[in-house]
């Protein structure tokens, strides 16, 4: 009887919940260590803008392959106060490879550092990737989990959104 | 009492209430969560039901985080129904505290590394306290409480508890490029043997820093550790030194335009053995203690399959890992890693006894004696057709000496004393015409000349994998993606020498021709089943998907030979029937008992994610997997077989 109490119980949050998904909430304040050493806020970063924020990994495959479409909308809509963030779950056995590999990608966006997903447990990014679409005020807009081939498209569509540029990309 | 389940169901009409409370009166109250449900069911009865459900909390200040599991039973594990998880966190200024369950990270792990990886159900976190303070140039932090490690076997369910008392404290100097920590960490743990329990008491000093300037950075890493054993013995010592042992791992990158090399060295020097070490060693390396492995971790499955199993306690090396930009926008990546033991191993006298010999330089050795590892890997990837068309390509070998059986490489001297029997007439007795024998005989000591023996004998694994990814995007939203891995695999115990036995009778050697000492042979005997030298493992999804969606994958793995013990394939599923035109099978004329010769090694699956809005996927899996050995953060374990079943998996976050 219990576990059916249970069940009900988080049928009934689900339910609480799923009229916002999360969207519309505020972000924490975390704080944050770049790759380039320095530290950081997300309310530091959202001074100047949105911010996406997006979970990976040197050994995560679709991470991988999203990433070069995020650093694209990064330099596109950097005019504008938009930024991405990436930040990097990989644990001692692999992290030491990740500066070689942002490096020889020329990527652009800000890496963050969360070897024992600190970070990730907070904004529920467990699963790679997960994105996390904020506005300037802090409020989330939008999240997603994992990527598949064309997924690019809703990416930039809610970036356009959140930046008020409604001719979303068809 | 309240059951466990009373009390979550408490905690859940509580966190409501707080919902409505906070939306009334508009306090800045904020929150997320994530649910997690996963079921699997299969022939042999491998069963398993887990949902987890993470619930974060925000006012102000104040963080909560509560996982609350009711698993029964976890796909490995113990059952659980209870509040798993949880921690209180509250930052001011430059001020932080934490009581619950603590998971931190100092420096690159050598000292302290925890995490909660429910993959191989490994948990090295806390529950204590955490005290930090931060002004930005210097940070100091603090943790006290008890950890309850469980150690996995073979089996689903764990078999040993070490339980560590921990105090651990960390200082580190920040600039803005640049820092250097101190550490320290002393453990009292309680740790289980097959036979009984010890008392250990463990003691660890580090030191890490890192520093980067325009195209260079590096980072260190240095820990001492020293432990001690409680003794109950009368009169002796209340505290024997037990072990001692130290650690570094050393990491410089470079820069050049599109290029950025990756080295690293690591020297990891806790305990020493000439084989593996089992779970009941102790006074070692302490479970907090995840360090770099300096092996490539894989995405592919093949290469999974033949990871390297680490040995933290005693194993040292490099690696190398080229990451470049070529024209046409493709990337490579090339990898290399060596490493070995600390010491070389030899017998000496007997097979049984063997001796170590330091390595007098500080990279690791490619003699057998100190069980070398080879690794390398070199990747091409690039995209083409206004990058729809993605491609990678891999090519990937290592080799390792798993395990020696015998090592003598030395010089034996015969002992071909005799004795010597002369024979003379006494003739004392000739008035009685008695002529009786005497015979003398004397003890001639005498040794051959010194003459080489050579008799080594190890287990060896070697593989040649590539790894093939192909995916194509339409611009309608679908995508067709084909992976394909192939691997070559040997595995052998490996006999060379002029001697294949040791002769207990007389304690040397046994020459296999003892008329030559010349006479040398190799022999390879292969661990793979049915006699074959060589397994040959190929596999295939083709994946179709659609944007936003739907995923739809299809897996076909083969392999021709099994390796050690048995992965039993005794059942076949109605994909693995379909595809190979067995209608039998679904006009009740399946074969029962013997899998029939066309689906043998064979495994077949499918699976479909549905992604339910942006933020709720549900993920459903139907076929037969081959079991094999995963690793993930430095953890490493057999998964089982999965034959012909059914995984569901659901994940959502809010």
């Amino acid at each position: 009887m219990n576990k059916i109490k249970i069940i009900i119980n988080i049928i009934f949050g689900a339910l609480l919940y799923a009229g916002n998904t999360g969207e519309g909430s505020l972000i924490p304040d975390l704080d944050l260590k770049l790759l380039n050493g320095e530290t950081t806020t997300i309310n530091q970063l959202l001074e100047d803008g949105p911010l996406l924020i997006d979970f990976w990994a040197t050994w995560c495959k679709p991470c991988k392959k999203v990433m070069k479409h995020l650093d694209r909308y990064d330099m596109a809509y950097g005019d504008k106060g938009f930024k991405v963030l990436m930040i990097n779950q990989d644990t001692p056995r692999s992290m030491g490879k990740v500066r070689s590999y942002i490096r020889s990608q020329k990527y652009q966006f800000l890496v963050g550092l969360d070897p024992n997903q600190k970070i990730a447990q907070k904004l529920n990014g467990m699963v790679m990737p997960t994105l996390i679409l904020v506005d300037k005020d802090g409020l989330i807009q939008w999240r997603h989990q994992g990527y598949m081939p064309g997924e690019e498209v809703e990416i930039e569509d809610q970036i356009r959104s959140v930046l008020g540029l409604n001719d979303a990309i068809k | 009492m309240l059951s466990n389940n009373q009390y979550f169901i408490k905690f859940l009409k509580l966190f409501y209430s707080l919902l409505i409370f906070s939306n009334l009166f508009g306090i800045d109250f904020d929150y997320n969560a994530a649910v997690t449900s996963s079921y699997g069911d299969n022939y042999d009865f491998y069963s398993y039901s887990e949902n987890r459900l993470d619930l974060n909390l925000f006012l102000n200040d104040l963080h909560t985080w509560v996982q609350y599991e009711y698993s029964n039973p976890p796909e490995i594990g113990f059952p659980i129904n209870d509040i798993r998880k949880f921690r209180i966190e509250y930052e001011k200024h430059n001020y932080s505290i934490k009581i619950g369950d603590i998971y931190e990270f100092w420096g690159r792990g050598l000292v302290l590394n925890q995490i909660d990886d429910q993959a191989t159900n490994f948990d090295n976190g806390t529950r204590g306290i955490f005290l930090g303070y931060s002004n930005g140039r210097l940070s100091f932090n603090h943790i006290n409480g008890k950890s309850d490690i469980w150690i996995s076997g073979p089996d689903r369910l764990p078999i040993f508890q070490n339980s560590h008392s921990i105090v651990a404290n960390m200082v580190q100097f920040n600039l803005k490029s640049a820092y250097l920590g101190l550490t320290h960490l002393h453990s009292n743990e309680l740790h289980e043997f097959s036979s009984g329990d010890t008392h250990i008491n463990h003691n660890l000093y580090g030191v890490h820093g890192f520093w980067a300037i325009q195209n260079i950075d590096m980072s260190f890493e240095y820990v001492d550790k020293r432990s001690m054993e409680k003794s109950l013995s009368l009169g002796a010592n209340p505290h024997e030194p037990l072990k001692n042992g130290y650690g570094f791992y050393g990491n410089i990158n470079l820069y050049l335009g599109d290029w950025g090399l990756s080295t690293e060295y690591k020297r990891y020097s806790f305990d020493k053995s000439e084989t593996f070490f089992t779970s009941d060693d102790y006074g070692n390396r302490i479970s907090f203690q995840l360090m770099p492995t300096l092996v490539r971790e894989q995405n592919f499955s093949l290469l999974n399959r033949v990871a390297h199993q680490y040995n933290y306690n005693d194993e040292r090396g490099f690696q190398f890992e080229l990451n470049g930009a070529l024209p046409f926008g493709y990337t490579i990546v090339s990898q290399y890693s060596h490493l070995s033991r600390n010491n070389e191993w030899n017998v000496i006298n007997t097979p049984t006894d063997w001796s170590d010999q330091k390595i007098d330089n500080i990279l690791p050795s490619s003699k057998e004696s100190s069980l070398p590892y080879y690794e390398s890997y070199n990747e091409i990837s690039g995209y083409h057709l206004n990058d729809k068309l993605f491609f990678r390509l891999g090519y990937a070998n290592n080799k390792e000496i798993s395990e020696l059986f015998r090592y003598f490489d030395g010089y034996q001297i015969d002992n071909i004393s005799f004795w010597k029997y002369d024979t003379t007439i006494d003739s004392s007795f000739a008035e009685y015409d008695y002529y009786p024998e005497i015979i003398d005989s004397t003890f001639i000591e005498s040794f051959s000349d010194s003459y080489k023996v050579e008799s080594k004998s190890w287990q060896e694994s070697k593989s040649m994998t590539i790894p093939f990814e192909l995916t194509y995007s339409f611009d309608n939203g679908y995508s067709i993606g084909m992976s394909y891995e192939y691997q070559e695999r040997k595995k052998m115990n490996v006999s060379k020498g002029n001697s294949d036995s040791f002769n207990y009778s007389d304690s040397t050697w046994a020459l296999i021709n003892p008329d030559n000492y010349d006479e040398y042979f190799e022999d390879n005997q292969s661990q793979i089943r049915d006699g074959r030298k060589t397994q040959f493992n190929r596999l295939v999804s083709l994946t179709l998907s659609k944007a936003n969606k739907w995923s739809f994958s299809l897996s076909h793995d083969h392999t021709n030979a099994f390796i050690g013990g048995v992965q039993k394939d005794t059942y076949y599923n109605p994909i693995e029937a379909l595809i190979y035109g067995d209608i039998k099978y679904f006009t009740g004329g399946r074969e029962k008992g013997e899998l029939p010769s066309f689906i043998q090694k064979r495994w077949l699956s499918m699976e479909l994610s549905y992604n339910i809005g942006s933020s709720q996927r549900v993920s459903i899996m139907y076929g037969s997997i081959q079991g094999g050995l995963f690793c993930s953060n430095g953890v490493c374990r057999q998964i089982a077989p999965f034959n012909d079943g059914i995984k569901i998996t659901y994940s959502a976050i809010f």
